[in-house]
């Protein structure tokens, strides 16, 4: 029972930092970011890159995905986005670039980076073996720690800095907050950077544990989306709640399902797609995003 | 950009396009072998390792002056189309082999691709080397697909009995992807086990392929306490997680799988976990590979960048068709003759020490001979590098 | 303006059943049969895509319902003995009826909410296909026959696919008849009071309810008739591959079609066949690139929504002039 509880509280913390990127964007764009997992991809193999292939110490690998992908990120939100966004009819139509980047970042994943699954050698070694009851290597303890603690810095910014309230202002309402004086162009591009950074950042911790490969931008990028639609689209603490709730589910599910085999995910995500019939917005989503 | 411009610009673009595959090649001593395969996506490890392993070997053979079939010699061109791992793609590209006049495909990859091929593979006249074990593909009426690699209902009973004599097993644990060809693995792989007299204790445990922690999804299967953990059809990408959770859970008997895995990424993803991990592969041990192996090795290495220890096994396909087609050069273009030949060919195999043979087998699994024999090489992780455990032969 | 369109429509007929066969016949280009026929055929499911689009809903699960059709109609076919050709029809109105029920409580969703239930739904069918008995789990379903023939009152109207010499053409020929079918159909709904409707379900949804339009009645009706097009779609699909796989139609099929509306345009009914045709064949011609393909193909396509946000057929609005 602490087992699954401690493997649900570790999956929620790596995945809740996942969806925030991608709520944030959401919330200040509406745009649906398909390319987010990519970007959480490019953020494991800038980090592998610099700490296995050039031999620096982890943390400057982890900074290095964070200013790479939050500069990614702004020339998307500024080349990209910003230009469509202002000429297309319907909102939607950001879907087909966002999905765009998505490949195109899968092009160029796999020739900067090859074919083959990557991984940044254990940074702690060791075991947490509490009687047998929770066991929990040190480095996924350390992982799930500074996972926790970039969501509450993440947290404090939006809530206390400049930059963060003028973000949760434009995100509440656009109109009136161009109105007030909020300079939306470059918020935007503000926020479309710290969701990829957040995106690079998850990448370089997680490549220390679980690795990353090509393959794993698109499924991340959907379970991220499954994350905020649960927590509700748009919303910070929403997408907190999603992800814990989302790792609770699959340690709970794997456990107790794992006597009937092959249909442990196809009862999560039917559970989930009651759970949005019934409450469509959400937990805490404002009703129709 | 004027509208105008603009059309005409992509109209130019798509003529130019168009046009391209079009002109023929001037070279006529140039013999075209296909590959259809997932070169892109989650995938692309076990593609790319197939399409790079087939120019590795074309280019050294162009450079020794080419092939000799019959009384010409040919330059070999791998002509590869990435499928996506979508099987109507794979229709798409074996429709486009046919096209490029190619009699002799390797891939698909997966078992979806290579079911979806077979008409277009049969109405075209072509023989296809899929890497995937359905046995229908394989068996009368069907005659155009070779299995290209040893089975995992070949190579899963001869590593239980193996580790069953040597080690001891007794209880034995499967756990396997969602998908289907982790999961058919699966499934004749509990067979073979409990014809062993193996005591199957957990195998219904499935993960979907994205995960990022294994830890739930192995936990109820360590409880059941193997002594053998089975990852059966498992990907390179998924193999060190779930060996570094087993590990990381306290679980202390073997872990073995019957598909073919790579030593760098081994030693990456679970460095000392991963010791005694058992896998197959092809015959690039120090102790079996011969000095063409040795130099295939070198010059794949020279041509990508990074070796890739599943293309052992992947360099088969390629030599085969070669070596069946010297062997009988009418067959060049008519997989008729070809499958005559299948029945008698025999070659030596360049890539073994020793007086191993290149010979078309399968008659137990099939009922005919529809796979090319490549020693099954079981190979067990040791310090960074596969050391063979033992090599067994499929009939 | 009614015999210009009637010259159109008689120009793409003589097109997709004349020439483009003269075309493959004279240049021996015949992969482009299937490769059209492959067009044709998600252009049918892109075309649900797109009416799910215009009451104003993404549709991100097409995906399932073309491997549903698939099922349908290879269950029939290999367990049930029955000819292909009933199958079609039947594996369309399967989806129908079950996207009916699903879509009953989740078409209440609106915006992201609702992509992202029908992406779910897209694994949810894979899923179910690996799990139930019926559809033979992992292994598949393969050696479906060719479809027979087909013939009312003793006489052929279909010769059985078996007995071509060719059986691409046949299926490039059927194909192609569906496509046009589907889109006579849909530019009949769209141009009747049907599709005014919709387009206020697009526009406002309260304010058309708050007139007397029925609403959920609409929705279920659009989104069921997509379905029956992305189960007819499946269904030729697992005939033309004779084998039926749960990963045959997976969530990046369900984002392709949702691709091909956005690239040809959303509003033009025409729209998802062009796209379709774009896109897919795009990708068929591009892998000359080899190695350099997909960030070839998604920077044309990044490229194309920077310069066509609406979409390619948005070229041809007078309108907004050339900018």
């Amino acid at each position: 029972m602490e087992q699954i509880i401690a493997n649900g509280l570790y999956l929620g913390a790596q995945y809740a930092l996942i969806a925030l990127g991608l709520t944030l964007i959401f919330s200040l764009m509406n745009v649906l970011n398909f390319a987010h997992g990519q970007m959480y991809v490019f953020g494991g193999f800038v980090t592998y890159t610099v700490v296995v292939q050039l031999g620096l110490p982890f943390i400057v690998g982890l900074l290095a995905s964070a200013v790479i992908l939050a500069i990614m990120g702004a020339v998307i939100e500024k080349f990209l986005f910003a230009p469509v966004v202002r000429r297309s009819k319907r909102d939607e139509s950001t879907m087909l670039l966002a999905a765009g980047i998505a490949f195109f970042l899968d092009a160029v994943i796999l020739l900067l980076f090859g074919e083959k699954q990557r991984g940044v050698p254990k940074i702690v070694n060791g075991v947490f073996n509490w009687d047998m009851r929770i066991i929990m290597p040190y480095d996924r303890i350390l992982i799930g720690v500074l996972a926790i603690l970039l969501i509450v810095v993440f947290i404090a910014f939006m809530n206390y800095s400049r930059a963060g309230r003028a973000m949760r202002a434009l995100a509440q309402d656009r109109m009136a907050a161009q109105l007030m004086g909020v300079d939306v162009a470059r918020y935007s591009m503000l926020g479309l950077a710290l969701g990829a950074m957040l995106a690079g950042l998850v990448g370089g911790l997680l490549v220390t544990i679980t690795g990353v490969n090509l393959g794993m931008g698109g499924p991340t990028s959907i379970k991220a989306f499954l994350m905020i639609m649960i927590g509700g689209a748009g919303v910070i603490s929403g997408a907190i709640a999603g992800g814990f709730i989302l790792g609770m589910m699959e340690s709970v599910g794997l456990t107790v399902l794992s006597a009937y085999g092959d249909i442990t995910y196809l009862v999560i995500f039917a559970t989930l797609m009651v759970f949005l019939a019934v409450r469509p917005q959400g937990l805490m989503g404002k009703p129709w995003g | 950009m004027h509208k105008r411009t603009f059309l005409k610009l992509s109209a130019l673009a798509a003529a130019t396009v168009l046009s391209l595959p079009l002109m023929a090649y001037a070279e006529n001593a140039t013999l075209k072998i296909g590959f259809v395969g997932v070169t892109s996506g989650p995938a692309a490890a076990w593609g790319i390792s197939n399409q790079r392993s087939m120019e590795a070997r074309a280019a050294w053979l162009n450079e020794l002056g080419g092939v000799k079939i019959g009384d010409k010699t040919y330059n070999i061109e791998i002509v590869a189309f990435d499928d996506q791992k979508d099987p109507k793609r794979a229709i798409a590209g074996m429709e486009k082999m046919a096209q490029d006049g190619i009699h002799y495909v390797v891939g698909p990859n997966v078992d979806d691709g290579a079911a979806a091929v077979r008409p277009a593979a049969e109405q075209n006249g072509i023989m296809y080397f899929p890497y995937s074990f359905p046995k229908a593909l394989f068996s009368p009426p069907a005659s155009n697909a070779i299995l290209g690699m040893v089975a995992n209902y070949q190579s899963g009973p001869a590593i239980y009995k193996y580790l069953m004599e040597n080690k001891g097993v007794k209880k034995v644990a499967f756990v396997a992807a969602n998908e289907s060809d982790p999961l058919s693995q699966r499934e004749s792989g509990i067979a073979a086990a409990q014809a062993l007299g193996l005591d199957v204790v957990s195998g219904n445990v499935t993960y979907q392929v994205d995960t990022t922690d294994f830890t739930p999804v192995l936990l109820p299967v360590i409880q059941a306490a193997p002594d053998l953990l089975v990852l059966s059809g498992v990907s390179p990408a998924n193999a060190p997680q779930l060996i570094r959770s087993a590990r990381e859970l306290g679980y202390e008997g073997l872990i073995s799988t019957e598909t073919a895995q790579d030593a760098a990424v081994l030693q990456e993803g679970a460095g000392d976990l991963a010791e005694g991990f058992i896998s197959v592969g092809g015959a690039s041990t120090p102790e079996l590979a011969s000095d063409t192996m040795k130099e295939f090795v070198e010059r794949y290495t020279k041509m990508f960048g990074e070796y890739n220890d599943e293309s052992n096994t992947k360099v088969y396909a390629l030599e085969y068709i070669i070596e069946t087609l010297k062997a009988n050069p009418a067959a060049i273009d008519n997989v008729e003759e070809y499958k005559k030949t299948i029945d008698t060919f025999e070659a030596p195999n360049p890539f073994m020490k020793g007086d191993a043979k290149l010979k078309y087998v399968g008659m137990t699994s099939f009922g005919q001979k529809r796979q090319v024999s490549v020693p099954l090489v079981v190979n067990e992780y040791k310090g960074g590098k596969f050391e063979t455990l033992f090599v067994g032969q499929v009939d | 303006m009614k015999a210009s369109r009637l010259l159109g429509f008689s120009a793409f007929l003589l097109a997709v059943f004349v020439l483009v066969p003269l075309f493959i016949g004279a240049t021996g280009r015949w992969d482009f049969f299937y490769t059209l026929t492959s067009v044709a055929l998600l252009s049918v499911g892109a075309a649900g895509v797109w009416l799910t689009f215009y009451i104003g809903r993404i549709n991100i699960g097409q995906g399932a319902y073309a491997l549903v059709g698939g099922y349908v109609s290879a269950i029939l076919v290999t367990q049930g003995g029955v000819s292909f050709w009933l199958t079609l029809p039947v594996a369309g109105l399967f989806c129908a009826v079950i996207s009916i029920l699903i879509g009953l409580p989740i078409l209440r969703l609106r915006g992201v909410y609702f992509a992202m239930v029908t992406l779910v739904l897209t694994e949810v069918a894979r899923l179910s296909a690996l799990a139930l008995p019926i559809t033979n789990g992992a292994k598949g379903i393969t050696s479906i026959p060719l479809p027979g023939e087909l013939s009312v009152f003793g006489l052929t109207i279909i010769p059985a696919f078996g007995s071509l010499s060719n059986p691409r053409i046949g299926f490039y020929m059927m194909a192609v008849v569906l496509m046009i079918v589907t889109y006579l159909v849909l530019w009949r709904i769209v141009n009747s009071r049907l599709g005014h409707l919709c387009r206020s379900l697009q526009q406002n949804e309260e304010l058309s309810a708050s007139i007397g339009v029925n609403t959920a009645y609409l929705r279920v009706l659009a989104y069921a008739i997509s379905s029956f097009f992305g189960g007819i779609a499946g269904a030729m699909f697992a005939s033309i591959a004779q084998s039926i796989y749960p990963s045959s139609f997976v969530v990046a099929d369900s984002v392709n079609f949702m691709l091909y509306c956005f690239l040809g345009g959303l509003g033009y009914v025409f729209g998802p066949m062009l796209g379709t045709f774009l896109l897919y064949f795009g990708w068929d011609l591009l892998s000359i690139a080899r190695e350099y393909q997909l960030l070839i193909y998604s920077g044309v396509m990044i490229l194309l929504m920077l310069v066509l946000p609406n979409g390619v057929l948005s070229l041809l609005d007078k309108k907004e002039g050339g900018k």
